[in-house]
């Protein structure tokens, strides 16, 4: 049967598009996770840390390793295996409304650390690098005890204006200067502000390749799926920045968008809309979600969770000559650190130089941090910009509050309205 | 001039409407079972019958509702949403928001003047302030579905409904009716309950008169007042409220036949 939208069952082509980069991608990630379970050579000490404003670069320094809770559970729920430990931190105590990414990575310990992708190690450090969730800084007090490692709080301002100010910059480097003095006490090593720059420039090589990477959304038709694409992508810069591989894997990226630009290999036959997205995907059911865009022809231009790791795109790169000051404006600039006004504008910055004809937001129960104000961002969109878009909600982590023949209900009519709003605007050009 | 057809198959029931140019020649109604197919071919048969012409004489149908896709036999698909919408206009041509109660949805709509969906919000996947949500509290106070809308409108000091899910709504009946309370009272407590999330939905897209009321709820006058209400102002409700899906498919079937939008 024919029709507007197609059925929620039929199966979607894989998408054709993805080339050498997201096996490159897979083979990274598969290799840091075999890494950190100690295959091969001894593994270097382990630091947790959060994304957010993540302080990686001084611990790389120093020769650890990063592990960040937040990705392995996204790992674990992109491969169905979060509700295992979801389920597991709940019969702990934890309750239905704790985030997600807590209950998996606190169940996921408690058994054993075991995941299909490897063997997660304990901590030698944890570093809670966002404190602007307070959830998050109750987990990590929850670790330290649990592990009885070393927890050094990094206490980051909230940002309520576009400029940093000189105060926020100064208290951050003296709390920095105070991790490195923990750093040298624990490892017996003095701090090597040359080492640090050295990491730092490796940061600032990935972080401009995956600019120009995300700024290929502004082409038309774009040759990149600036949020489903784009978030496999994350993982080089948010677990190996500072590497040289991750810089390299960027210059993989480009080499490759590059060729579909000149192949005319685009992530959709047809673009039909460009959209923005904003929110933490359904993990646990990407595909079947992404199939929901791809279906219409909607291809994501730009999105606002892939720069969770840093705003790079918008001006900010590490700067290996102001070291300690780079990295404090680098936390402070943290996406999820900005107060929504910075965050609408953004957005709507983002809407103009990506040409989005609509926005999608993603919300999902566990996190009211980051989906707070979301709502708000909606109405903001729809009547202050005219910008058509959809609120939906489910959860990253915890697949019982995916159902998925609502959310495809509400975007099959989204598009369907915007598919006829097209069409009365087409009908009224003259011929 | 060619007959089409809209079916709406919903979570509870399946409507079908057969229509020629602006006339409706003939309508059913009928419960969703487990075989949707079957049902949605049964709605078809039967509207068909009530119309008084064959099948071969439809030229095309449209579906709509939950269950659109199980409507194989026709050539179109579309949401609800947009085919509440466009039966609405129809009916009402100054309607600017539409609220659809049905059995597990409850949607607001904002609409421009021409019928086009601007905005919509829907409750969440929970139950709660849907027709499920009546039929449920409605059972536990041992009346038919049918009858709870007139007999709530016999209240005479509405009890307050302060749950916001189905189950515990339940638990709050069965408590008011081992105090003695009046259960035409906690009827209209039920109704008031659910025209208050109603109103937080069509806040969200924005209030503008006309509001037309469709959905197997809109049958139920309980409902209708409680809605009023809360407005402050009359919705529309039509005979046909509840075959507004079914209508929509049917008009945007027509259009689509006329190489329109749709």
């Amino acid at each position: 049967m024919a029709g507007l939208s197609p059925p929620l069952t039929a199966a979607a082509p894989a998408p054709a598009f993805l080339g050498d980069a997201r096996s490159l991608q897979k083979q990274m990630l598969e290799s840091y996770y075999a890494r950190l379970a100690g295959t091969g050579e001894k593994r270097p000490p382990v630091a947790y840390m959060l994304v957010g404003g993540n302080l990686t670069e001084i611990v790389r320094s120093f020769g650890y390793d990063v592990v960040f809770p937040e990705i392995v559970a996204l790992n674990c729920a992109i491969k169905h295996q979060s509700l295992e430990n979801i389920l597991h931190a709940e019969s702990m105590g934890y309750g239905l409304d704790v985030c997600g990414y807590v209950k998996n990575d606190l169940g996921l310990q408690d058994l054993g650390g075991r995941t299909s992708f490897g063997q997660i190690p304990r901590p030698d450090l944890l570093v809670c690098s966002f404190s602007g969730c307070f959830v998050y800084v109750k987990w990590w007090e929850a670790l330290a005890e649990s592990y009885g490692a070393p927890l050094f709080m990094f206490d980051v301002p909230y940002m309520r204006e576009p400029t940093v100010r000189k105060e926020d910059i100064d208290y951050l480097v003296s709390q920095l200067w105070e991790f490195i003095h923990l750093l040298e006490k624990k490892t017996g090593q003095a701090f090597d502000m040359a080492a640090l720059q050295r990491v730092l420039a490796e940061s600032r090589r990935a972080e401009e390749g995956w600019v120009e990477y995300l700024r290929a959304g502004r082409l038309r038709p774009s040759p990149i799926e600036a949020y489903f694409e784009a978030i496999f992508y994350m993982f080089p810069i948010n677990v190996l920045r500072g590497t040289p591989e991750a810089s390299e894997f960027y210059r993989v990226v480009n080499e490759e968008v590059r060729a579909r630009v000149r192949d005319g290999i685009y992530p959709l036959p047809e673009e039909t809309f460009r959209v923005l997205v904003e929110g933490v995907p359904p993990y646990t059911n990407y595909r079947t979600f992404w199939d929901f865009f791809r279906k219409w022809g909607a291809v994501s231009v730009v999105a606002t969770y892939p720069k969770v790791g840093g705003l790079f795109d918008r001006g900010f790169l590490h700067d290996p000559s102001r070291p300690l000051e780079s990295i404090a404006e680098y936390s402070l600039g943290a996406y999820v650190n900005q107060s929504w006004p910075l965050r609408r504008q953004i957005i709507s910055d983002y809407i103009q130089e990506y040409s989005a004809d609509a926005a999608i937001i993603h919300g999902i129960k566990s996190c009211r941090s980051f989906t707070a104000g979301q709502g708000d961002l909606r109405d903001w969109l729809i009547h202050d910009k005219g910008v058509p878009t959809l609120y939906i909600e489910s959860d990253h982590q915890d697949p019982r509050y995916f159902a998925p023949a609502q959310i495809k209900n509400r975007m099959d009519a989204f598009f369907e309205s915007l598919e006829q709003r097209r069409a009365v605007s087409a009908q009224k050009v003259p011929a | 001039m060619t007959i089409v057809a809209g079916m709406d198959i919903g979570s509870t029931t399946a409507k079908c409407v057969v229509l020629e140019g602006q006339r409706v020649l003939g309508k059913s109604l009928s419960p969703v079972g487990v075989d949707i197919v079957k049902d949605a071919e049964r709605a078809l048969e039967a509207a068909l019958a009530d119309s008084g012409i064959a099948r071969s004489e439809v030229s095309f149908i449209t579906g709509t509702g939950y269950g659109r896709y199980k409507v194989y036999f026709g050539q179109l698909v579309v949401t609800e949403i947009s085919c509440h919408a466009r039966g609405a206009h129809f009916l009402f041509p100054g309607t600017r928001v539409v609220v659809d109660i049905g059995g597990q949805d409850t949607k607001a709509i904002r609409v421009n003047e021409k019928g086009e969906v601007v905005d919509f919000s829907m409750n969440d996947k929970c139950a709660a302030g849907t027709g499920r949500f009546l039929e449920v509290c409605a059972n536990a106070l041992g009346f038919d579905i049918g009858e709870i809308g007139a007999l709530s409108l016999q209240a005479k000091r509405p009890m307050r409904v302060t749950s916001t899910c189905t189950v515990f709504a339940e638990s709050e009946v069965a408590s008011y009716v081992s105090r003695g309370k009046d259960p035409k009272d906690i009827l209209a407590g039920l109704h008031a309950s659910i025209a208050n999330r109603t109103l937080s939905l069509m806040q969200r897209v924005g209030i503008e008169p006309e509001v037309t009321f469709t959905g197997g709820v809109s049958q139920n006058g309980g409902m209708v007042r409680a809605l009023n209400r809360r407005l402050g102002a009359s919705v529309n409700v039509s005979p046909l409220s509840q075959y507004m899906g079914a209508l929509g498919a049917a008009l945007h079937g027509q259009e689509r036949q006329a190489g329109g939008a749709s």
